[in-house]
C-alpha cells in the first residue's frame, strides 16, 4: 500500500451529530488507524469553510485518501466528491461514514452510539485504502423528453420545455388531454374556471410546434440512461391498429396523476345502494351541466358533504388526500349558488386549510351559512334511507364533537369527498421508467425535503399527484421544476456520468457464460472467437450482480470490490 | 454486563439503505447494534462476505433488499432470494444457529420497519449469545 | 551425502496416498528425480526413518513435498520437524491445499466420528466398547498412538508452505511440471516462483479448457444426479441441471472428469484471487436456478441434497467457517 496518507473529518452537523456522538472520542480512535495522517472535526463539514478546510488539509499533509464521517452519503457524497476535485484529489478517494442518519439520529446512548460511529468511521478508512482513482464518463444529453400524462403537471411541464426550444413527446392514454382537472368545473379557492385555465395550457400545447401530443397513446418500453433513453410508444395507426414508434430522448417526467377511491367499498355511506349518494366527481358533473339535482329530477334541499371518504383510515388509506377539504367547501359555495335556498352541511373531521388564500375560503364558506358538523376520526356518520313521512330523502346520524350531540341530519343529497388513489397502472409505469412505488403506490422521490422532483434513477422525474396526493398549485409547481432540472441540463449539452460499472478481467474469465444472462440491461457480452465475456460500460448500471455471481472472481465492480468490502467488514468488527 | 451483540447489515442502496437514513430522518430510535456496509444492490452480496463477517467476529448478519418485484435493477432481489436458501443450509450444515444470519426487504419508504427489525434481530441474537465462531478458530490456531 | 544431489522428502500427513502415486505415475520422469535427488523419507517407496530426519540439521533438506492434511498429532509434529529441516516446503494435493476429503470430517464433532467408526456401525462385533487411545501401557510398555484432533488442518494452518500444488491428485503431467519447476528454481536455473504461488495448474477455470459447448441459456428448474439421466456429452453439464464444479475450479488436471462424462468435483481449488470456493460455487448454483417463486426455489432445492458437501468438498478447511461451530 506504500505510503498512503488518509485523511479523517469528523462533522458535528451543528448539535445534530455532537449532539450524541463525542466526536473527539472519534477522532481518538480512529488517528491510531493505519495510514491516518490527520483527523479533526468541525462543526459543519459541508460548509464552504468546512470544504476549504479539507482542501487546505490534502494540500498541506498530502492526503491521498479522505474519509468524512457525517450525514449520510446520499446526501453530501457529490458535495464533497466535488471538493476533493478542486483539490486535485481524485474524487473517487473519498468514502464517507453515515453518524447521522445511521447514527446520532437514531441513538439515544451517547457511549453506544460513539463507539458505532467510531466502528463505521474505522470502517470507512479501512475501506478508503483500497480506492482507486476512477473518471467520469462524458456522455451527449439528448434535449427531447418524454412527458407521460397529458394532464395539468404534464402539460406545465411540457410548455417549459418546449419554450425553452427542445423537443417533447406527450404521450396520453386516453383521447384528450386534460387529465382529472378537465373534470373540474371550479377551482378553490378562488372558484375560478377550471375550463379557462386548462383551454389555455390545452391550446398553447396543441399549436406548439416543439410538443408532439400523443393521444392514445402508452409508453411500452423505456431502454438506455440518462441523456441517452431511446422509447418505444404505441399508438394508433390511421386504420385504428396499434403502431409503434421509437425514439430518442435524454429525460422522462412521470405525470400519471392519481384515481379516486371508490366509495362503495364504504358499507355504511351507501354508495351505489342508496341512489343520492354520490361522490365529488359525479357532483362536478352535475355542476359542469349547470344543474344539480337528485336522482329523479328534483331540488334538493338538503345537501351534505362528508369529508375523509377512503382518506385518514387506518382501514383503507392511512393518508390525508390534502385537496378534499378545499373542495368541498368550494361545492358548499357551488351548491349554494346554484340552489340559493338550500341547507349545506359540512360534515368533516379537521378542516386542513393549509395554503394560500385557504384560511380565508372556509371563513367566507361559513359566512355563507354552510353548516359544519365535526366527527371523531373512526366514528363515521351513518347514512340511511328516510322514512316516507320524512321530508328528506335520507338522514345522516352524525356524533358531533363540538355539541356532544348526536344529530340527525337530512340530506336529499349527499356528496362524498372520495380520496386519491395511486392507479392500477402505477406499478407498470414504475418498472417501464424504473422507479419505485411507497406502500400506498405513490412514486418515490429522491429526498422527501430536498429533492422532490427527482428519483432514485437519473434522468427520470416525477411530478404532480402521482408522487402523492397534492393540489393543482403544487402539481403545477413540480411539474415545472422537473422542467428546470431538465433544462439545467440540457443546457449544457453534454452530463457526465458516474464511473462506477463492472469489468470483466479476461486473463481471469473462462467462459463459462454464467454472467451474460444475468445482466438485466444486457450489458455482458460473449465473443465466440475470444471465448471471453466483457462488460459493456456504457450499460452497465453498477448493481454488482455479476461481481458476485462470476465463479472465476474474474468480474470487479468498480468502487464496490471484494478487497473494498472485506476491508470495509474487518472495519466495523475491529 | 449485558452482552451486546455486533451485527453486520448489507443493505442496498436504493431501498434499504435509503429506508435507514428515512428511520433517521423521522428519528426513530431503534438498538445500535448493527453496523451497516452499504452496496448497491442485494444481488452484489456474494455469500463470502456473510461468512468473512462470521469469521471475523460477527454475532449476526442482516442482508436487505428491495422488495421482490421492485429492485431498482429490475431483477437484482431475486438473485439474492435465489442465494439465500444456499446459504442457510451451509450455514447450517457449519452450526451457525438460523437466527444468526437474516434475510429482510426494506423498501425506502419502511423507515419504521427497519427500526423493527433491528431491534428483532438484536433481541434473537443477544438471546443466542455471542458467536463462537472466531474465538474458537482462533483457539483452533493458538497451539499449532 | 553428495553434495551436488538435492535432498528431498515426500512425506504424506492425513491422506490417501494417490498423491504419492501421481508421482510414480509420472513413469520414466521419476528416474530423472532419482538423478537429482535424494529421496530421505519417502515412506510410501523408500527406507527412510523418522530419526534420519530429525538428525538432520535445520535447513538442510531443498525441499518437502508434503501431501495430506493435519489429523493427529503424528501429523502435526512431522509436518513442523519437516518444515524446521527443510528450505522450501510444499503442500501437494487438495488434502494438503485446502484440507480435502478429510476436511469433510469437520462437519461432524469428533466423538461422533470416534462412535461411528469404532461403536455404532455395521461391521462392528455389537457392544465394542474399544476405541483409539493415546496411551496404553501393557506387559510393561508404553504404546502411544496420535491423538485424534477434534478437526482437520490444512497444512499452512500449521506451518508456513512455500508452494501449492492442487489435484486430488495433481495430474501427474502437472506433478512433473511442477517438480521441474522447483527444481530449476532450486539449483539456480530458473526464477523461483513467489512464495505462495499455486504451482502445476493454470490461471482460468476448467470451462476455459473444456470441449463442451456453453450457451448464454442457463436456466434449469431441477437439478440431476449424474446417473439420473442420459447425458448430452457435448452439452455444459451445468446447463443439463447436472452440479459440476468447473467454472469455479482452477483449471490444469485436463478436464478429464468432464471429458469422461462426470461432473468436475473442484478439486484444483478455487479460481485465483477467489477467497472461498464453496460461496462461488453457491453463486453459481444459484444464478441458473429457474425461479422467482421463494416456494419454488425451495422445491428446486430439495433436488439438490446435501449442497455443503458439493460447495466444500474438497475445502472446509479452507472455508472462512473451517469446521462445524455446533455447539
Amino acid at each position: 500500500m506504500e505510503d498512503l496518507k488518509i485523511g479523517v473529518f469528523v462533522c458535528n452537523c451543528g448539535t445534530n451529530i455532537a449532539k450524541v456522538i463525542d466526536c473527539d472520542a472519534v477522532i481518538d480512535s480512529v488517528e491510531r488507524l493505519p495510514y491516518v495522517a490527520v483527523a479533526r472535526t468541525y462543526k459543519y463539514m459541508c460548509s464552504d469553510p468546512g470544504q476549504d478546510m479539507i482542501q487546505a488539509d490534502i494540500q498541506e499533509y498530502g492526503l491521498d485518501r479522505v474519509v468524512v464521517a457525517a450525514c449520510s452519503p446520499r446526501m453530501h457524497e457529490p458535495t464533497f466528491r466535488k471538493a476533493l476535485q478542486k483539490a486535485g484529489l481524485n474524487p473517487y478517494f473519498l468514502e464517507m461514514a453515515n453518524i447521522r442518519e445511521q447514527c446520532s439520529w437514531v441513538h439515544d446512548d451517547p457511549l453506544a452510539a460513539t463507539e458505532k460511529a467510531a466502528a463505521l468511521t474505522a470502517a470507512a478508512v479501512m475501506r478508503v485504502a483500497h480506492h482507486e482513482a476512477l473518471e467520469r464518463r462524458s456522455v451527449d444529453m439528448c434535449p427531447n423528453t418524454l412527458v407521460i400524462g397529458g394532464g395539468i403537471a404534464g402539460m406545465s411541464a411540457a410548455l417549459d420545455l418546449a419554450d425553452a426550444g427542445n423537443r417533447v413527446y406527450l404521450v396520453e392514454r386516453s383521447d384528450h388531454l386534460g387529465g382529472n382537472v378537465a373534470r373540474a368545473d371550479l377551482t378553490a379557492p378562488y372558484l375560478d374556471s377550471a375550463r379557462d385555465m386548462l383551454t389555455e395550457r390545452v391550446t398553447r400545447v396543441v399549436r406548439h410546434p416543439n410538443i408532439d401530443v400523443l393521444l392514445e397513446s402508452q409508453v411500452r418500453k423505456v431502454d438506455g440512461f440518462v441523456g441517452n433513453f431511446q422509447t418505444t410508444i404505441r399508438g394508433k395507426a390511421d386504420d385504428g391498429a396499434p403502431s409503434d414508434r421509437v425514439y430518442d430522448i435524454g429525460s422522462v417526467i412521470v405525470c400519471t396523476g392519481y384515481k379516486e377511491f371508490d366509495a362503495s367499498r364504504i358499507t355504511h355511506y351507501g354508495y351505489g345502494k342508496l341512489p343520492n349518494v354520490v361522490t365529488s366527481f359525479e357532483l362536478e358533473k352535475m355542476l359542469r351541466a349547470g344543474r344539480v339535482t337528485t336522482k329523479d329530477g328534483k331540488i334538493p334541499q338538503y345537501v351534505a358533504i362528508i369529508h375523509c371518504v377512503g382518506s385518514r383510515n387506518l382501514e383503507f388509506h392511512a393518508y390525508c388526500s390534502r385537496v378534499c377539504c378545499m373542495t368541498a367547501l368550494k361545492y358548499a359555495h357551488e351548491i349554494k349558488s346554484a340552489v340559493p335556498g338550500a341547507y349545506v352541511s359540512d360534515i368533516y373531521i379537521d378542516m386542513h386549510a393549509f395554503g394560500k388564500g385557504m384560511e380565508d375560503f372556509y371563513r367566507r364558506s361559513s359566512e355563507i351559512k354552510t353548516l359544519f358538523l365535526m366527527y371523531e376520526k373512526n366514528d363515521y356518520p351513518v347514512i340511511r334511507k328516510a322514512d316516507a313521512t320524512d321530508d328528506c330523502d335520507m338522514l345522516i346520524e352524525v356524533n358531533e364533537i363540538l355539541s356532544g350531540e348526536t344529530i340527525e341530519l337530512p340530506a336529499d343529497l349527499v356528496v362524498l369527498m372520495v380520496g386519491m388513489e395511486a392507479r392500477e397502472d402505477s406499478a407498470e409505469v414504475a418498472h417501464l421508467v424504473n422507479i419505485s412505488r411507497d406502500k400506498d403506490g405513490w412514486f418515490i422521490e429522491s429526498h422527501p425535503k430536498l429533492d422532490p422532483v427527482a428519483t432514485t434513477t437519473d434522468g427520470v422525474y416525477i411530478a404532480g399527484a402521482c408522487q402523492a396526493p397534492k393540489d393543482i398549485p403544487d402539481s403545477v409547481a413540480q411539474a415545472r421544476a422537473a422542467a428546470a432540472r431538465i433544462l439545467a441540463r440540457t443546457a449544457r449539452g453534454r452530463i457526465e456520468i458516474d464511473a462506477v460499472f463492472a469489468e470483466v478481467d479476461e486473463e481471469r474469465c473462462s467462459g463459462c457464460r454464467m454472467c451474460n444472462e444475468l445482466c438485466p440491461y444486457v450489458a455482458i457480452e460473449f465473443d465466440a472467437e475470444t471465448r471471453r465475456s466483457h462488460v459493456i460500460s456504457a450499460l452497465c448500471k453498477a448493481c454488482g450482480a455479476c461481481a458476485a455471481a462470476c465463479p472465476s472472481g474474474a468480474i470487479s465492480a468498480r468502487h464496490f470490490t471484494d478487497r473494498q468490502i472485506f476491508a470495509e467488514i474487518e472495519g466495523v468488527l475491529a | 454486563m449485558t452482552f451486546e451483540p455486533r451485527i453486520v447489515g448489507f443493505l442496498c442502496n436504493w431501498c434499504s439503505y435509503t429506508g435507514a437514513d428515512l428511520a433517521g430522518t423521522s428519528r426513530i430510535h431503534y438498538a445500535p447494534n448493527v453496523r451497516i456496509i452499504r452496496v448497491m444492490c442485494s444481488a452484489r452480496i456474494d455469500p463470502t462476505f456473510v461468512l468473512k463477517a462470521l469469521h471475523d467476529g460477527a454475532d449476526g448478519v442482516l442482508i436487505c433488499g428491495c422488495h421482490p418485484g421492485d429492485c431498482h435493477y429490475s431483477e437484482g432481489n431475486y438473485k439474492m432470494m435465489r442465494r439465500y436458501p444456499l446459504l442457510k443450509s451451509l450455514l447450517a450444515d457449519y452450526g451457525i444457529e438460523d437466527e444468526r444470519v437474516r434475510l429482510e426487504w426494506i423498501s425506502a419508504s419502511e423507515g419504521q420497519r427497519f427500526a423493527d427489525i433491528v431491534n428483532d434481530m438484536t433481541e434473537r441474537v443477544r438471546a443466542l449469545g455471542p458467536s463462537p465462531v472466531k474465538a474458537a478458530l482462533e483457539a483452533d490456531l493458538a497451539e499449532r | 551425502m553428495p553434495d551436488d544431489k538435492l535432498q528431498i522428502a515426500i512425506y504424506w500427513g492425513a491422506a490417501c496416498g494417490g498423491c504419492d502415486v501421481s508421482i510414480l505415475d509420472t513413469d520414466a520422469f521419476i528416474l530423472d528425480i532419482d538423478k537429482a535427488a535424494d529421496i530421505l523419507l519417502w515412506p510410501i517407496a523408500t527406507d527412510g526413518k523418522y530419526k534420519d530426519i530429525e538428525a538432520l540439521a535445520d535447513g538442510h533438506l531443498d525441499v518437502t513435498i508434503m501431501s495430506g492434511a493435519v489429523r493427529n498429532s503424528e501429523n502435526e509434529h512431522m509436518a513442523h520437524l519437516l518444515r524446521q529441516k527443510s528450505k522450501l516446503f510444499v503442500a501437494y494435493g487438495s488434502c494438503a491445499y485446502m484440507g480435502g476429503i478429510p476436511a469433510l470430517a469437520n462437519l461432524a464433532p469428533r466423538e461422533e466420528i470416534i462412535a461411528r467408526a469404532y461403536l455404532n456401525n455395521a461391521s462392528l462385533e455389537p457392544g465394542n466398547t474399544t476405541v483409539p487411545r493415546p496411551r496404553t501401557s501393557l506387559n510393561g510398555y508404553d504404546l502411544e498412538l496420535p491423538e485424534f484432533y477434534p478437526r482437520v488442518y490444512k497444512l499452512d494452518q500449521v506451518v508456513d508452505v512455500d508452494y501449492y500444488v492442487p489435484g486430488c491428485p495433481p495430474q501427474p503431467g502437472q506433478a512433473q511440471a511442477a517438480i521441474t519447476a522447483l527444481v530449476m528454481a532450486l539449483t539456480g536455473q530458473a526464477e523461483a516462483p513467489p512464495k505462495g504461488s499455486v504451482v502445476g495448474a493454470y490461471e482460468r477455470a476448467l470451462c476455459d479448457d473444456c470441449t463442451r459447448t456453453k450457451s448464454e441459456e442457463k436456466k434449469v428448474k431441477r437439478f440431476y444426479r449424474p446417473w439420473q439421466i442420459m447425458q448430452d456429452p457435448a452439452v455444459c453439464l451445468m446447463e443439463q441441471g447436472i452440479l459440476c464444479a468447473g467454472s469455479a475450479t482452477r483449471s490444469g488436471c485436463g478436464v478429464r472428469c468432464p471429458n469422461s462424462g462426470i461432473p468436475c468435483r473442484g478439486c484444483y481449488g478455487p479460481a485465483p484471487g477467489v477467497v472461498d470456493q464453496g460461496a462461488k460455487l453457491l453463486s453459481a448454483v444459484a444464478s441458473i436456478i429457474d425461479s422467482k417463486e421463494p416456494d419454488e426455489i425451495d422445491k428446486i432445492l430439495l433436488t439438490l441434497p446435501d449442497f455443503t458437501s458439493f460447495a466444500n468438498r474438497y475445502s472446509v478447511a479452507a472455508s472462512p467457517l473451517q469446521r462445524s461451530h455446533r455447539r
